[in-house]
């Protein structure tokens, strides 16, 4: 049965958020695609990698794809348990897995394009 | 008092949730919704796969090529393109829900999924010339 519970979060913040992100990452998914499939090239090789690495705002636009998504993809999925009314232990645990598996992959994922080199003797440098 | 009237209350039967959920009539909305449900788990789920895949990234040039050949292979170029379809799905019910929620959408949101589809179908075959452009002209081109 609904029970009020007396409550500073309705919810209505991460509602907004996940509008938000949910449009900005369609724009960037948008991009993605383009980028990646309109030549095999540009997806599946190394050194196109590279040379898109180069670029500090392109390294910001993928730190902040992955961000949003897994924002967006854990909200979601934390969205679908909550209409569930799990007893307190199990909302704490979900919510607890959801946040160490987003903070772990978003750290991988940080992790691998910081370790892409920035080539020192590109042209003239 | 409340207890009484609680009792009249067909309340959810939490045992029994897929059943429960069954059993509702389902319109464009609810299949939408459904349908949200299944391709944002399956997306997660893949973003979890896309960072894991592309780790060889810090290992150099040779791993990441190694790697990649395998994702290049037709199998994997049609899973990609599958996909596909959960990206789409997701994206443009994602602008559906957007706005039903704040551009007065309610009223006209089952042309909007009907729409969706349509526009949907179009990008999937035109996604699938683009994918798989370079294979076709590599096999019957010059």
């Amino acid at each position: 049965m609904y029970k009020y519970q007396s409550s500073k979060n309705s919810g209505s913040k991460s509602w907004v958020l996940q509008r938000i992100t949910g449009l900005a990452l369609v724009v960037l998914m948008i991009g993605h695609y383009i980028l990646m499939h309109f030549h095999p090239e540009n997806g599946h090789t190394y050194d196109a990698v590279l040379i898109r690495m180069q670029f500090s705002w392109y390294r910001i636009i993928d730190l902040s794809f992955i961000t949003l998504g897994m924002y967006h993809g854990l909200n979601g999925i934390w969205g679908i348990f909550r209409d569930y009314n799990l007893k307190p232990w199990l909302k704490i645990s979900v919510v607890s897995i959801l946040i160490i598996l987003g903070l772990a992959f978003t750290a991988w994922g940080y992790n691998i394009i910081f370790s892409i080199p920035y080539i020192t003797n590109l042209a003239g440098k | 008092m409340a207890e009484e009237i609680n009792k009249k209350i067909k309340t959810f039967e939490q045992q029994q949730w897929i059943k429960e959920n069954l059993s509702y009539k389902k319109d464009s909305g609810s299949w939408a919704w459904i349908y949200h449900r299944i391709s944002g788990i399956a997306l997660i789920g893949y973003l979890f796969l896309h960072v894991y895949s592309l780790s060889p990234l810090s290992q150099g040039k040779a791993a990441f090529q190694h790697k990649m050949e395998l994702y290049s292979t037709p199998f994997f170029m049609v899973l990609e393109w599958i996909l596909f379809i959960v990206v789409l799905f997701h994206s443009l019910n994602g602008i559906r829900i957007v706005l039903v929620d704040w551009a007065d959408g309610a009223k006209y949101h089952k042309q909007l999924y009907r729409f969706s589809w349509i526009i949907g179908i179009i990008l999937f075959f035109a996604m699938g010339f683009i994918m798989f452009s370079h294979e076709i002209l590599r096999v019957f081109g010059k």
